[in-house]
């Protein structure tokens, strides 16, 4: 942030346009959704000031309990699977030594998929009718009584929603740690081993605290994305069968655009940015982060 | 004899290593390989065989949703989007880069804070409100309405990126242009934009795969069947709990999920960095 340009004409001409258009495009509706939260508003019509109605109204609704808690049952499954496995395919990948690129290259085609084919591949894999790729599996290796429709069981739906999610997302972590690990200074690893430290230990003793400050960057972006996650579970069952993978923001949409209860789904949407304020503020607490 | 026994373990070692790469890629692949295969396998066969390879390759799949026409309509709409968002992403970011890295006033620390905190935002939050603007201005169903929460939410990584960049271009090369007789203007014109040509194909070829995939806000502000994107295309050939047609289904998935692998495999260094960046800068 040390320019020497002085010209103030030039320097309005050339920041004001792109901050007036996000202010409009992003800022504006933020505060709106804020205000809509404090009004009942059916679409139609005046809108009636309220005050904290919705949010009391949000404290006692069961289904928004039951959503948030899905919520955080998807968030544990989905920042698992996409750290976990991220970190674990990184580290096999650093002891590769050909077609490093190659193999990278195609782990990350998931996420620049659409959504909406990543739903229709896992429903179809899902289905019973006709048998879907997992069912074929469970029955081939003889745990056929697990077959069913894991869509429409309401004990299963959750997880079922959830995984897509956490796979679709493996690669771009992957990306990430490996950078990270191969950017680790090779001598500090020579030098664990000359102390005699074995390969396993070296890992867990030297590289992964290394790299923790990305692994706790990375986290924080994985929790907040999954805290608004909503994509693949409104399109694979829209919450259902019941409510039982309803999440906070497919629980929002339905509340707004299919209900007309704007201001309702508006003090739903001002809990889910505080609630992922508040996890980055707990996770830059708890990882003694400070603030650059 | 212990040399060929230490060699024959170091084989099997490379084997299993190999084998569970191996692994790992069919997991991430398969589904994706498993489309493109039943988009070219003719409905019948697709119900009684599904995971075998095909045993008939047709194109039926595809003449069909070719005839239906829609998806070319949907793709152009995509295309609509892709394009405009892309250009008023790059105009702004990199102009707003500058401002902030080659100027010097004091609010633009503050300015540069407040635009990065954006990266942390939820789209969802601003749904609501820009349905209600969008009903009452009736530009509901129009390309402007998925443009503008496009670029917005895009901007401040991209100014991000920008201004990581400018970082590097040395003040001097700037102090030397200005006393050469070059404006602000031409500085950012001749200098500035042609260095930065790595960081404009970062951001076109990340937002383009983002934008194209882009599903909540189509959904929310799109109703009318003409001005679908290809995404949301993908879900007219199934029904709630009717009758999926799986067959066109695939290679309607086939058809939209192309133009971003292209952008992907032509480009992958640059989407990858880009995606990496908005992961971990936040």
């Amino acid at each position: 942030m040390n320019g020497i340009l002085k010209d103030k004409k030039a320097y309005l001409v050339f920041l004001v346009p792109g901050i007036a258009f996000y202010l409009f495009a992003v800022f504006y509706p933020i505060i709106d959704s804020v205000r809509l939260s404090f009004v009942e508003w059916g679409g139609i019509g005046p809108e009636k000031f309220v005050g904290l109605e919705n949010f009391a109204r949000m404290f006692k609704d069961h289904v928004f309990y039951e959503s948030f808690f899905n919520n955080i049952i998807y968030l544990v499954i989905v920042v698992a699977m996409q750290l976990l496995i991220g970190l674990l395919f990184a580290v096999l990948l650093t002891y590769m030594n050909k077609h490093v690129s190659l193999v990278k290259t195609l782990y990350y085609v998931p996420c620049i998929i659409t959504t909406v084919a990543i739903g229709q591949m896992f429903r179809s894999m899902y289905a019973t009718e006709p048998m879907g790729l997992f069912n074929i599996i469970l029955d081939a290796v003889g745990l056929d009584n697990l077959v069913r429709s894991w869509l429409a069981d309401i004990n299963t739906v959750l997880p079922a929603v959830s995984f897509p999610e956490g796979w679709r997302f493996t690669g771009m972590y992957m990306v990430i740690y490996y950078a990270a690990l191969i950017s680790i200074d090779p001598e500090v690893s020579e030098a664990a081993e000359i102390d005699g430290a074995n390969a396993w230990q070296t890992l867990w003793r030297v590289k992964i605290p290394m790299i923790k400050p990305v692994i706790v960057l990375s986290l924080t972006m994985c929790i907040t994305g999954a805290l608004r996650g909503f994509d693949i579970p409104y399109l694979l069952t829209n919450g259902g069968p019941g409510n039982s993978s309803e999440l906070m923001s497919t629980y929002m949409y339905k509340q707004a655009f299919a209900s007309n209860k704007f201001g309702y789904g508006s003090a739903i949407a001002v809990f889910i940015i505080v609630e992922s304020i508040l996890a980055v503020v707990i996770l830059r607490f708890v990882s003694g982060r400070k603030k650059d | 004899m212990e040399n060929k026994q230490y060699a024959a373990i170091k084989k099997i070692r490379k084997v299993v290593f190999a084998l569970v790469i191996i692994t790992f890629l069919i997991i991430q692949l398969y589904p994706i390989v498993w489309v493109f295969m039943a988009s070219i396998k003719p409905t019948t066969e697709l119900s009684a065989r599904p995971f075998a390879l095909p045993e008939a390759p047709t194109f039926e799949n595809y003449r069909n949703i070719f005839a239906k026409g829609d998806i070319f309509l949907y793709l152009w709409n995509s295309v609509k989007v892709t394009f405009f968002s892309l250009i008023l992403i790059m105009a702004f970011s990199s102009t707003m880069g500058y401002a902030l890295s080659k100027f010097r006033f004091r609010i633009n620390k503050k300015l540069y804070s407040f635009l990065t905190l954006g990266i942390m935002i939820p789209v969802q939050i601003t749904l609501i409100p820009l349905f209600i603007f969008y009903s009452k201005m009736d530009i509901l169903n129009t390309t402007f309405s998925l443009v503008l929460p496009q670029v917005g939410f895009a901007i401040p990584l991209s100014v991000m990126l920008f201004v990581n960049f400018y970082q590097f271009v040395p003040n001097e090369l700037i102090e030397a242009a200005t006393i050469d007789g070059c404006s602000p203007y031409g500085i950012f014109f001749k200098i500035m934009m042609p260095m930065a040509q790595n960081t404009f194909i970062t951001i076109a070829s990340m937002y383009s795969i983002l934008i194209w995939n882009d599903f909540i806000f189509a959904n929310t502000f799109i109703s009318k069947s003409s001005a679908k994107t290809v995404a949301m295309g993908l879900k007219d050939y199934v029904g709630a709990f009717g009758n999926v047609d799986w067959g066109l289904t695939f290679a309607a998935i086939a058809v939209s999920i192309l133009p971003p692998m292209i952008v992907y495999f032509l480009l992958n260094k640059h989407v990858t960095a880009g995606m990496a960046a908005g992961a971990t800068k936040g």
